[in-house]
């Protein structure tokens, strides 16, 4: 039985989880012998994920204004609580 | 405390911890005005709830502890804000694939010669990375800062967006199939 190019980037992605079934298994190795898109789709995805967990900050900050309103804020409400 | 040391700390709070919780929060909510917000909304819980601070841990956890669960809170409100996204409704999934569920010619992954195996490291492509993460929809967007930053099970992930293991699995299907023609046009060939 075999299975669709959506089915096969969908158990891509589960058998990263090692959600897939044996059968489900043997489908996408089959589908890979002929398929060469899914084929390159699940080596891209391999990137993809490791690009993804190893995102960090870039330098991201906030401006001297955004952080002069929030200390303010923080004053003002210490004030109202006293 | 006097007041004036008080003071003195709210702003020696925000300048030693805003940037880095803004780092932290900006890479997980897929809106820099919504992580602007929650950094906010951490400093001013904290201050609120100065008296239970113990000093046990170091105020930098602690203000990470309060961030952490904002972010958690704005993970749920990205999935009730969603509703349609979760229906059947391929929506952008046609433009990948044909009526047979197989590539549509005009979305064939390209090979982007180059070695797969290698990490990218350049900080250019995390940009840009960053910039396809953030036209995804927000519920993907969350599921994948879980997933892969904070390194959840889809378990405890559908538990948090009170969505179904199948509602997961197209989220993740969709996103995946998005990001990666995203970053194929604007970096790998572009």
């Amino acid at each position: 039985m075999s299975i669709t190019c959506k089915q096969a980037t969908d158990y891509i992605s589960k058998k990263e989880e090692g959600k897939v079934t044996l059968l489900q298994r043997y489908q996408l190795w089959r589908h890979f012998a002929v398929c060469s898109l899914c084929k390159l789709f699940s080596k891209q995805n391999k990137l993809l994920v490791s690009s993804l967990k190893h995102t960090t900050a870039q330098g991201e900050a906030l401006t001297t204004n955004e952080k002069a309103t929030i200390i303010k804020m923080m004053e003002q409400n210490k004030e109202a609580i006293e | 405390m006097s007041l004036e040391q008080q003071q003195k700390d709210a702003a020696k709070w925000v300048n030693d911890y805003s940037d880095m919780l803004y780092g932290f929060a900006v890479q997980r909510v897929n809106d820099t005005h919504a992580a602007r917000d929650i950094v906010q909304d951490t400093f001013l819980a904290a201050w609120r709830n100065i008296e239970n601070y113990t000093g046990e841990a170091s105020v930098k956890t602690w203000l990470f502890t309060i961030l952490k669960n904002k972010i958690i809170d704005h993970y749920r409100k990205t999935s009730s804000r969603s509703a349609h996204e979760l229906s059947g409704d391929a929506g952008q999934q046609e433009l990948f694939f044909d009526s047979e569920d197989h590539w549509a010619a005009n979305a064939y992954p390209k090979d982007w010669g180059i070695n797969y195996d290698n990490r990218i490291e350049t900080k250019e492509f995390y940009s840009i990375l960053q910039k396809c993460k953030s036209k995804l929809k927000d519920i993907q967007a969350s599921v994948f800062s879980m997933k892969y930053l904070d390194g959840l099970e889809s378990e405890e992930i559908c538990k948090v967006l009170n969505i179904t293991s199948s509602n997961y699995w197209v989220l993740v299907h969709r996103a995946k199939v998005q990001l990666r023609a995203c970053l194929e046009a604007n970096w790998f060939m572009r």
